[in-house]
């Protein structure tokens, strides 16, 4: 048989291989020629990225959940019930905040994800019908918990150390969701159970037969999502310094269009966790510039929507890998 | 009598295949007119050119006195011909009432307005559900409610109601009970006295001996002959049915003095929960191929499902080179080394979004990782190594490992999953239809492979609809009925009269 021919690299493979990160450097060109003096500027280059980092953390558990086909509209509510428990276990209980952060992100984080799992494969719904839910369910527990009352007070040392800087440059925030991006790309490339999740999400059916364990597979990926919504929230509460019962509120849709401008197949079975994070930081410069060019925040969503759809359907077209 | 349709010369082709090889069927008022056949002998084809929803390439269809070259739904339907498919077409969510008067509803005018004519409608249901013994059903009874016996039924005066004359029953016996059998044929004779033509679908020989007027047999595609059913014994039907030359695309040879090894699986008293399969028990010898032979929902597959854990079992046993094994999911299966080729690639079989590679190698892989098949590394140069030498061993025509399973040939795409199960080292392999879809000449390379496996040691069991397949391929053949094993034939003295005979129940 013939080897792979050398095959003459084409507009469509560019767009395959590139497409997120082209749009990222049109925008970042965009809004650098509209304001050279004020969008350009290295301060305002990391405010974006630290801004962008809770969308990409969330959005990095959000993938898990699109790679098997599937959804989770709860993780702006995990985000906000962790936040607001660590909040309390270290400003009322006078926790650690090691410890704290500890059982807010592996306890909190990991049990609500293995709720979800759980629900979705017990009941066979779609995962979309049972995360609307959960995303109900675990915004009223975070008002019950905190009376709806801002929860303050909380350790210097804690708010200092996950939303400052480091060498006073670098914001933790994107340092943290870098950390994540990295341990979950080598899941996703190096490890049987990330590759077992490709499997399933290009087809539950074969997956079934071929041995691999569905319904383990299903909750590992919400479980993961809930750890990153989790880590997002102590981002949040740090960032803050405060843990704010609305904390969130509406940001799952921010994780959503983080992982489908990043390239991946809303049906499942195909997209890179890297391109999450350029799909983070696209949505932070939209926002961000928008601003800058003095655009109201009405236009914003506007663009945003406009973007999303722009964006699929290029892919559509030009993505050599989804013409099969 | 005048027939009420007559076909002449019907030839239907498919790319690659001719489905109906100049087919004459007609049908008189007053009579059932059987239509006997194998899977795939073009029956429920020549329905579709019957009821408009295929063209004939060839042919000319008189009906009502008017000569068509094709028929359209309309056509057919003004022209009182009524299909019920082994599939109800009955929808669940509406009542009975609803479901007979669908898209023609009767009107009356309140007003300047129309609107349902609700009495009429309950008046006209009732009547015929007492026409087919169901008036113990209200007409607004919804119709998932009822039993697929009372769904027939409620087909049936669909039928009546839309005026049919000629009333087409694909399969009709086939989810019903002996009693609900009878009550079936009683309307059915009742309906013959009023002068309609019913054509009636059965691979059940006694039904078609006791209900059957005049029976046309199809083969292959091909027009076999019309006769009185009064004339032919069971066996002459079987004869006629299958009675073809074996076609030389593979025949086994054993060896002269070749003696089969051990028992090495063993398949004992198996039962599913939802008795599709009861109480199978069988065994398989080292170096033997033992094939399924039966009809469509037999419950071969859903046999060999239970073995491999993708059902659930009710009980029985499942003995592995002597060992007793407990297999509740796919997992455990792959783990002690047995290893199912799905009938249906596509949804079944392999993954669209994963190249030749992945898919070969997930099998191993998987097998080896821990934690329920997911702590493992995935071993890129392990992946490389197992799907190349896969690709060599069993030939699978790629461009390249790297390209998408999705783009390969059915038969390459076979090739590929026979390799996900080799690379993974299994003790028994169960195919189901391996063939299914493949063209000629890669479904003798499949042959071959198959009887490779088995000189090599591995237990092979092949599920097929193809009797020639399994007469060419297999050591010893098990057939299957209603969800149990009616008969086992060893190759020496299997036919296709004998399998067939086996396949309808009637244990020879």
């Amino acid at each position: 048989m013939k080897e792979a021919q050398a095959k003459k690299f084409t507009f469509n493979d560019y767009w395959d291989r590139y497409s997120t990160i082209t749009i990222l450097v049109i925008m970042i060109v965009v809004f650098g020629i509209l304001r050279p003096t004020s969008f350009l500027t290295g301060g305002n280059l990391i405010k974006i990225v630290e801004q962008s980092s809770i969308t990409i953390l969330l959005g990095l558990g959000e993938f898990f959940a699109i790679l098997l086909g599937g959804i989770d509209l709860s993780v702006s509510s995990t985000m906000a019930l962790s936040g607001a428990l660590t909040a309390k276990f270290m400003a009322e209980m006078g926790m650690h905040p090691a410890v704290a952060i500890i059982l807010g992100i592996f306890v909190f984080g990991a049990l609500i994800g293995a709720a979800n799992g759980v629900l979705v494969t017990a009941t066979g719904l779609p995962p979309f019908i049972i995360t609307l839910g959960t995303q109900a369910i675990l915004r009223s527990l975070v008002y019950i918990i905190t009376d709806a009352r801002a929860v303050s007070g909380l350790p210097a040392t804690f708010s200092k150390s996950i939303g400052g800087k480091l060498f006073d440059v670098i914001p933790v925030p994107i340092v943290v969701a870098l950390i994540t991006a990295v341990v979950l790309t080598f899941l996703t490339t190096k490890l049987q159970c990330g590759r077992n999740m490709y499997a399933l999400g290009g087809n539950s059916q074969s997956a079934w037969y071929a041995g691999i364990t569905v319904k383990k597979h299903t909750i590992l990926a919400f479980v993961i999502s809930g750890i990153c919504a989790s880590l997002a929230g102590m981002v949040n509460i740090a960032r803050l310094a405060a843990a704010e019962p609305n904390a969130g509120t509406g940001y799952e849709t921010y994780a959503i269009e983080a992982v489908i401008i990043g390239g991946a197949s809303f049906f499942g079975g195909i997209g890179k966790i890297p391109k999450v994070i350029i799909g983070g930081l696209i949505i932070g410069v939209i926002n961000n510039g928008l601003n800058m060019v003095g655009v109201s925040s009405y236009y914003q969503q506007l663009a945003m929507g406009c973007l999303l759809i722009l964006a699929v359907t290029l892919d559509r077209f030009f993505g050599a890998s989804r013409k099969n | 009598m005048e027939p009420i349709v007559q076909m002449k010369g019907i030839t239907k082709r498919f790319p690659g295949v001719i489905a109906l090889d100049h087919i004459d069927f007609d049908v008189r008022p007053g009579e059932v007119h059987v239509l006997l056949g194998e899977n795939g002998a073009g029956k429920s084809t020549l329905m579709k050119v019957l009821s408009g929803a295929y063209t004939p390439d060839e042919g000319t269809i008189l009906l009502n006195g008017k000569e068509y070259s094709r028929l359209t739904p309309h056509i057919s339907a003004e022209g009182g011909i009524s299909i019920i498919y082994q599939e109800l077409s009955v929808v669940n969510w509406l009542d009975i009432r609803e479901n007979i008067f669908m898209g023609r509803l009767p009107m009356k005018k309140v007003g300047p307005v129309s609107v349902v004519d609700y009495a009429t409608m309950n008046a006209k249901t009732q009547e015929l559900l007492e026409k087919v013994n169901l008036s113990s059903r209200k007409p607004t009874t919804s119709v998932g409610d009822l039993s697929i016996s009372e769904k027939q039924m409620v087909e049936i005066a669909k039928s009546i109601a839309f005026d049919a004359k000629v009333i087409v029953m694909d399969e009709p016996t086939s989810s019903l009970t002996e009693e609900e059998v009878q009550k079936l044929f009683a309307i059915m004779r009742q309906l013959r006295e009023e002068g309609k033509g019913i054509v009636f679908i059965s691979h059940k020989l006694s039904e078609i001996v006791e209900i059957g007027d005049r029976i046309t047999i199809m083969k292959d595609g091909g027009y076999v002959g019309t006769y009185q059913v009064a004339d032919l014994t069971t066996d002459d039907m079987v004869r006629m049915m299958v009675g073809r030359e074996i076609k030389g695309t593979y025949q086994h040879l054993p060896e002269e003095n070749f003696q089969f090894g051990d028992v090495m699986f063993e398949c004992k008293n198996l039962t599913r929960k939802d008795g599709k399969v009861k109480d199978v028990s069988f065994s398989l010898r080292r170096g033997e191929i033992l094939g399924f032979s039966g009809l469509v929902g037999a419950g071969r597959s859903e046999t060999m499902c239970a073995i491999y854990g993708a059902a659930p079992k009710a009980s029985g046993e499942v003995w592995l080179e002597g060992k007793q094994l407990s297999i509740k999911n796919p997992y455990q299966a792959l783990r002690q080394g047995i290893g199912l080729v799905t009938e249906n690639r596509r949804e079944t079989g392999f993954f669209q979004n994963f190249s030749n590679k992945r898919n070969i190698a997930i099998a191993k892989q998987l097998k080896n990782a821990k934690l329920d098949g997911m702590w493992g590394f995935t071993n890129e140069g392990e992946e490389k190594e197992v799907s190349e030498k896969m690709r060599q061993e069993i030939q699978i025509k790629c461009a390249s490992l790297e390209q998408l399973t999705s783009q390969l040939s059915g038969g390459n795409q076979q090739k590929v999953i026979l390799g996900k199960w080799l690379g993974a080292g299994v003790k028994l392999l169960i195919f189901d239809e391996p063939t299914k879809g493949i063209d000629v000449g890669t479904k003798s390379e499949i042959y071959k492979l198959i009887r490779q496996l088995a000189d090599n040691g591995v237990g092979v069991i092949v599920v097929s609809s193809e009797m020639p397949e399994l007469l060419g391929l297999c050591d010893r053949i098990a057939v299957m009925a209603e969800g149990r094993i009616t008969a086992f034939f060893d190759i020496a003295d299997a036919t296709e009269e004998k399998l067939a005979k086996a396949a309808t129940g009637d244990i020879a």
